[in-house]
């Protein structure tokens, strides 16, 4: 008899870590993002206003990690059926991080002709790393889905 | 060979239903001849029901966090929901603080720079691009100017507009003067409320009914929040995208697919038509392809990540119900038909879904009876 292959039903551990360190890696574009509408440029020279994030992004990820690891026990005994929110959330983020690259790509001096090449080249690589998490770890198969 | 002749009982059945369509057609027939008496009944309805809708909407957007905040142990119920009111109230007036001064810059920025340009576009450039010839451009503009034609159709529609937007925006603006007082009341004594409703029902209809309001009451609270937050997240990610590749007025339309997208599939294509058509006529800035594509992406990221993850467990109806809904909604209760023609479908499925499972709840009891000893 085929035994149908069960998937991996993930901790709320592994589940938080992705989810943080996910935020964590998309955090400066998510702040460039809303503040590039606002012409913050225009304020604060951008520079410095990228280093100021890079720090801030720093010390929530080592605070974060510290927590993490402080919770951890307690977390890895949690287990839910299914985490659509979290995943749903993972998404969200993504959306708004992918403009948030693009702006980066303008601040550091990139090309504006390149803009739309640069959008759709991380659209791909992006959904391509949400399918791959989605169906990993959130136990959610888009192709599969109806 | 014989036909089974109509039992009284389905005989009563028939008669009594015949009686109540003739009182049906008997109502409607009185109502035509005493027209004036019930526009007049109508209007006091309508001042009373328009305020209390709409608080009850809002209602059914805020509560759920009021109940969060109190799940996690932020009470009593008057500290929750102020909390929640001056964060709403809040977040209100810093939307209308921060944008609406950007949004009218945007479109006096555009009378005074655009607007000129796109009518001389009509006047000479269109003429010379135009499709079918310029020959049929200038027996067009003729035909246009002898018949009087735009002055016409603006001086019918017009006095029209205004009227049906009085007609709209009176009752809208005493519903919105009145909206926080109304709501506070109704969250603070939400479940009293709800109670109190429960006891007009007569009692044999009381658990059915309390059951059939608590489906639609989640269906309608889903629908408006996720509608309200696939809005907002549309209009950022379109604002961010089109200042991104360089549309002169991102904010104003960014700001028109946020507005747009409280209707279903056809919301974003309206969005898209202004920003194409400026970017045709407009010396500078991105081309209308690339205009195209943006709008093409936000329609592909509407259709298959924010609509289903937003609305799917809620509202997952097909799409062409939707449409349909949309045509038939909106040819009834004109715009706000439209606005409203999804949650409407999604009710009317709620109820029919419901009777459904009252007829195989009271299939499954007759059976059990049948079959006890």
């Amino acid at each position: 008899m085929i035994k149908k292959e069960r998937p991996k039903i993930y901790t709320k551990f592994e589940i938080d870590a992705v989810t943080f360190y996910g935020t964590m890696i998309l955090f400066i574009p998510l702040i460039l993002v809303f503040t590039y509408v606002f012409d913050i440029e225009t304020i604060i020279d951008t520079n410095l206003f990228l280093i100021i994030l890079l720090i801030i992004t720093a010390v929530i990820t080592i605070i974060g990690t510290i927590i993490l690891l402080i919770k951890k026990d307690s977390l890895k005994r949690q287990v839910e059926a299914n985490y659509i929110y979290e995943f749903y959330y993972l998404v969200t983020i993504v959306v708004f991080g992918i403009l948030g690259f693009v702006v980066l790509f303008d601040y550091l001096g990139g090309n504006r002709t390149y803009i739309a090449n640069i959008l759709i080249l991380l659209v791909v690589i992006f959904v391509y790393i949400l399918l791959k998490l989605g169906s990993k770890f959130f136990n959610f198969d888009y192709r599969k889905k109806k | 060979m014989n036909k089974k002749p109509f039992s009284d009982e389905s005989l009563n059945r028939i008669i009594k239903y015949l009686v109540i369509i003739l009182l049906g057609f008997g109502i409607i027939l009185l109502a035509i001849q005493f027209s004036d008496f019930w526009n007049w009944i109508l209007r006091a309805v309508k001042a009373v029901i328009v305020p209390i809708g709409v608080a009850y909407l809002g209602a059914l957007i805020i509560f759920p966090l009021i109940k969060y905040l109190e799940k996690k142990g932020i009470g009593p119920r008057g500290f929750s929901l102020g909390l929640v009111f001056i964060l709403t109230v809040g977040l209100i007036f810093s939307a209308f603080y921060f944008l609406t001064p950007l949004i009218i810059n945007e479109i006096k920025n555009f009378f005074i720079d655009d607007f000129q340009i796109i009518v001389d576009y009509i006047n000479n450039d269109l003429r010379n691009e135009f499709i079918f010839g310029s020959d049929l451009y200038e027996r067009m503009l003729a035909y246009i100017n002898e018949t009087n034609i735009i002055a016409d159709t603006v001086d019918t529609i017009v006095p029209n507009l205004i009227l049906s937007m009085t007609n709209l925006l009176l009752p809208l603006l005493t519903a919105i003067a009145l909206l926080p007082i109304l709501l506070i009341f109704y969250l603070n004594d939400y479940e009293v409320i709800s109670e109190r409703i429960r006891t007009i029902i007569p009692a044999k209809h009381e658990k059915n009914v309390a059951e059939l309001t608590s489906r639609l009451n989640v269906t309608v609270g889903a629908y408006l929040r996720g509608q309200l937050i696939l809005m907002i997240a549309l209009g950022a990610v379109a604002t961010i995208a089109y200042k991104l590749i360089g549309l002169k007025y991102y904010f104003l339309f960014g700001f028109l697919v946020g507005i747009t997208n409280i209707i279903p599939y056809f919301g974003m294509i309206i969005a898209a038509i202004p920003p194409i058509i400026y970017t045709f006529i407009a010396t500078s800035g991105p081309g209308p392809l690339l205009v195209l594509v943006v709008n093409v992406i936000l329609q592909f990221f509407e259709g298959n990540i924010f609509q289903p993850l937003i609305m799917s467990h809620q509202l997952s109806i097909h799409p062409i119900v939707i449409i349909i809904s949309i045509l038939f909604f909106g040819s009834l209760f004109g715009a706000l038909g439209v606005i409203f023609a999804s949650p409407i479908a999604a009710s009317i499925r709620v109820i029919y879904r419901f009777f459904k499972d009252l007829r195989k709840e009271k299939l499954k009891t007759t059976q059990a009876e049948a079959s006890a000893p």
